[in-house]
């Protein structure tokens, strides 16, 4: 049950010397549930192993591009988050961010995991995800031929 | 029938909130306890948020209606605390596939035997039909609208707001069918302007006689039938945006007349001396090569000069196909949205044809060809022989790969095919198709490829 301990040389780590500000999207001191509609989002910058220092912006109901415009002026490397719109993600892709989905929790205690590297643990995975849902949603936006419904040789007609 | 009844019937009993009837109609219906976590969830409720009744069941309702909302305005925070119930509100959602969804929801008490507040129930109707239909008939589109993961196309997504900020005149070059005008939309949407008229004008549909009085309007008795004042697209577009597509066909005299505006901001109408000033932004379009045109004197260097301020270049779709299988999605919903049908979407066979067809209509002419299948395809998959037979010719099957007849097959030769347009440089297909160099590593080891290096 669960993905066991921490999780080592994955994309959802911090790497360790490497100077990274984080962006949480928040609410009530805990992970916000959307991004696409986050009203707040806490800016931690680190050195890559340590929290140097943080701070608290708005958010505005924007349009996505927009939205991930306003992150990248915000110098944020990496997004933590919880759900996020399918076109949210790639804009903020697009803009050279890293955004790691469906996150749960107390802000601290999100950013303390991962910072040491356990955001992978059953507890961080936001409530109706199944686990391994992170790695579905990134090979699905990393999909070459992207998502369709397509019936191969052997599927019944009329079925998936 | 449910949103009807519960306004007035507020003394729903826990035992009715799973009723097995519920599971049977079209609108989500989710009740919660006191701690706002979810005690029953309806069938409907799984299909339009995408998350299953066993996740839902003791979770947080935010975290499983993922509502704009949730934070701060919560509908059912505000039913539980006044004991009003809040009627057919519109809000929008993002479900477990990372689609917004527009819907309405309902909320009412949720009471015990005794009449005790026990929670609440909300039900709630997928708008997303809805909201498509409206855009057909108002032709409102917005960028998410642009159906694209091509590293070309998500960079002038990228561009996009900041375009639409400015009050520059924009130039959009592109093949037929690739989607200007939607780009146009797009910019004007995204622009302060949004809230003002977008005027479509195609010059190229139009002799030059026609295009000026169209343009600029007209008086009374400017000529013969000319009975009253008639206002031209630049009066109709006033304060908002005027999109001049083919303007590469504007005659010379026309070319003129429109230099005259971008210079000065004025014009007059048909048969008047006096000057109209024009609050209007111009997006401009055009599938020829203005450059060239300006070369051969078909086209005014200044006019030129003062059109490409900014210019966007749409690549073809056959500089795009992984955008192919995003499309073919994308125009089945919509034709299934506005036909009733319910078309499940295409076969490896089908798909891989239309992969390897080179579109000189580009996202149009695909757009036909899913049109055309649909009249030949009634239910389940659209089928190869439900494409003509010009799409299909081009299929061959591929150069590393023998017959092409599952997904893995086709998802070699697509990347085989990538691979050859890139010269086999890896890291530039890698770019253009938008994923990691790693992935397209680990991609071509387990389908077993063997490109040449570089």
């Amino acid at each position: 049950m669960g993905m066991g301990g921490p999780v080592v040389g994955t994309r959802y780590a911090i790497q360790i010397g490497v100077k990274t500000t984080i962006g949480i999207a928040v609410w009530d001191g805990r992970v916000s549930t959307t991004l696409d509609f986050a009203r707040k989002l806490l800016v931690v910058d680190t050195d890559g192993t340590h929290e140097i220092s943080r701070s608290e912006v708005a958010l505005r109901d924007e349009p996505v591009r927009a939205k991930a415009k306003r992150l990248r002026d915000l110098s944020v490397h990496v997004v933590l988050c919880g759900t996020v719109s399918t076109p949210l993600a790639q804009a903020t892709a697009q803009e050279g961010i890293e955004v790691i989905p469906y996150v749960s929790g107390p802000v601290d205690g999100v950013l303390e995991a991962y910072m040491t590297r356990q955001l992978a643990e059953p507890c961080f995975l936001q409530p109706g995800c199944r686990p391994g849902a992170r790695t579905r949603w990134r090979r699905g936006a990393g999909c070459v031929l992207g998502e369709r419904r397509v019936r191969g040789r052997g599927q019944r007609k009329g079925g998936e | 029938m449910v949103a009807l009844m519960l306004p007035l019937m507020s003394d729903i009993s826990v035992e009715r909130a799973h009723d097995p009837i519920l599971d049977s109609i079209t609108e989500g219906v989710f009740t919660v306890d006191r701690e706002w976590r979810i005690t029953s969830f309806n069938h409907a409720a799984e299909e339009i948020t995408g998350i299953s009744r066993d996740r839902a069941i003791g979770k947080p309702c935010k975290d499983i209606l993922r509502a704009n909302i949730c934070e701060g305005d919560c509908a059912l925070a505000n039913t539980m605390e006044c004991g009003k119930p809040i009627v057919n509100r519109s809000i929008t959602i993002v479900d477990n596939r990372g689609r917004r969804k527009p819907i309405s929801i309902t909320t009412a008490l949720l009471k015990d035997a005794d009449g005790q507040t026990i929670g609440g129930v909300e039900t709630f109707r997928d708008l997303t039909k809805m909201e498509k239909l409206r855009k057909e008939i108002r032709r409102q589109y917005e960028v998410a609208d642009i159906i694209s993961r091509n590293h070309r196309m998500q960079g002038l997504f990228s561009v996009l707001p900041d375009i639409a900020n400015s009050s520059s005149t924009v130039l959009i070059e592109g093949e037929s069918g690739t989607g200007k005008e939607l780009f146009a939309g797009a910019i004007h949407q995204l622009s302060p302007r949004r809230k003002k008229p977008f005027i479509a004008v195609n010059c190229g549909a139009l002799p030059d006689t026609l295009l000026e009085s169209e343009l600029f309007g007209y008086k009374a008795g400017a000529f013969t039938d000319a009975k009253k004042d008639k206002p031209g697209r630049f009066a109709l577009a006033e304060g908002g945006t005027l999109f001049l597509d083919e303007i590469g066909d504007v005659s010379p005299a026309m070319q003129v007349r429109l230099l005259r505006f971008l210079q000065e901001r004025v014009y007059e109408p048909l048969g008047s001396v006096t000057p109209v000033h024009a609050d209007v932004r111009i997006v401009a379009a055009t599938h020829q090569n203005l450059t060239s045109l300006v070369k051969e004197k078909r086209f005014r260097e200044d006019l030129y000069y003062r059109i490409n301020i900014v210019k966007l270049e749409i690549p073809p779709l056959r500089d795009r196909l992984e955008d192919v299988p995003l499309l073919v999605d994308h125009f089945i919903d919509r034709f299934n949205t506005l036909q009733g049908k319910e078309i499940m979407g295409v076969s490896d066979d089908a798909l891989s044809c239309l992969m390897s067809h080179d579109y000189p209509g580009n996202v149009r002419e695909l757009e036909n060809l899913i049109e055309r299948a649909f009249i030949l395809c009634r239910s389940g998959h659209i089928e190869r022989e439900h494409l003509p037979d010009p799409v299909c010719a081009g299929f061959t099957g591929g150069a590393a790969v023998g017959n092409l007849d599952s997904f893995r097959q086709m998802e070699a030769s697509f990347l085989m095919s990538a691979l050859r347009q890139h010269k086999w440089n890896r890291t530039e297909t890698a770019r253009a198709l938008g994923i990691h160099k790693t992935t397209l590593f680990r991609k071509i080891k387990a389908l077993g490829l063997k490109p040449p290096r570089t």
